[in-house]
């Protein structure tokens, strides 16, 4: 199961990075938050799994598929110039930075040691003991939490009117 | 201790395996942040990178025993993903409108 969504993220990741349409490109990243949430399932998380395709898929998706139809430009445009040195040097630090902390991964002792304790799977998430959690210790948080999301939607509003 | 044995929990979804997913999300959407030019894309890259870390800081959780503060935390990561949408694609739509590109190039100096 968890090499059924791993696979399945991480190829939709690359399909977008590949894809030449906006659109399909699109599709691809939902695939891959798809897969994200079924990694969350696997994870005893299904509060987060729900959250991911609600908010990833169902509205940030959504959102940008509009804005691609209403910017009726669904190809790449043509390079104004090649910067050829910037794309090696930015694909090899790429390679560099995925292959060097994979290997610090795959050589830490302290993970292994946790990964071999927390093997036991806990009893999984639910709503209740993230509302507790959410509204004794991070009460502050979460208020602060609503005011940017209101003030990030008056300020998209206020950006994409024409005549404030 | 031969390779298989090193690879095995990996594959069958250990911390590692998580973790290692998670690199390799943040890797690709790094690169599409860095190699592709339409700046939708390299938002969806944004995008992408928050959701790795979502993995890694949810597997963490996981081998810690389920730990409700790791889901708080994911909260407000999509509050401010969230955010960033609204706000980042309104500025893709106002740059479409000014200069009628939606290429990060063409959008180089912020005179008119």
């Amino acid at each position: 199961m968890f090499i059924t969504f791993a696979l399945i993220t991480l190829l939709g990741a690359t399909g977008m990075l590949l894809q030449k349409n906006v659109i399909v490109a699109g599709l691809c990243m939902v695939a891959a938050f798809f897969g994200v949430a079924g990694l969350f399932v696997l994870l005893a998380n299904p509060v987060a799994a729900a959250l991911q395709i609600i908010v990833y898929t169902g509205a940030i998706m959504v959102l940008v598929l509009f804005v691609i139809m209403m910017l009726n430009s669904h190809e790449e445009e043509k390079a104004q110039a090649s910067r050829p040195i910037q794309r090696w040097v930015s694909m090899a630090l790429v390679v560099a930075l995925a292959l060097g902390s994979v290997k610090l991964v795959l050589a830490s002792p302290g993970l292994k040691a946790l990964g071999k304790s927390g093997v036991a799977m806990p009893s999984a998430m639910t709503l209740q003991k993230v509302g507790a959690a959410l509204f004794t210790d991070h009460l502050l948080g979460f208020e602060v939490a609503g005011l940017l999301l209101l003030a990030a939607m008056i300020g998209a509003v206020a950006l994409t009117k024409r005549n404030l | 201790m031969t390779g298989l044995d090193a690879i095995l929990p990996i594959l069958n979804g250990g911390l590692q395996g998580y973790l290692v997913v998670a690199l390799l999300l943040f890797a690709l959407g790094l690169a599409t942040v860095l190699l592709r030019r339409t700046l939708l894309l390299q938002f969806m890259g944004v995008e992408l990178m928050l959701n790795a870390a979502n993995v890694a800081l949810l597997a963490f959780a996981r081998f810690r025993g389920g730990d409700a503060q790791a889901m708080v935390f994911y909260l407000f990561i999509i509050a401010v993903a969230a955010c960033e949408a609204a706000v980042g694609l309104a500025l893709v739509i106002g740059l479409y409108r000014h200069r009628d590109t939606t290429d990060s190039d063409r959008a180089a100096s912020l005179k008119q």
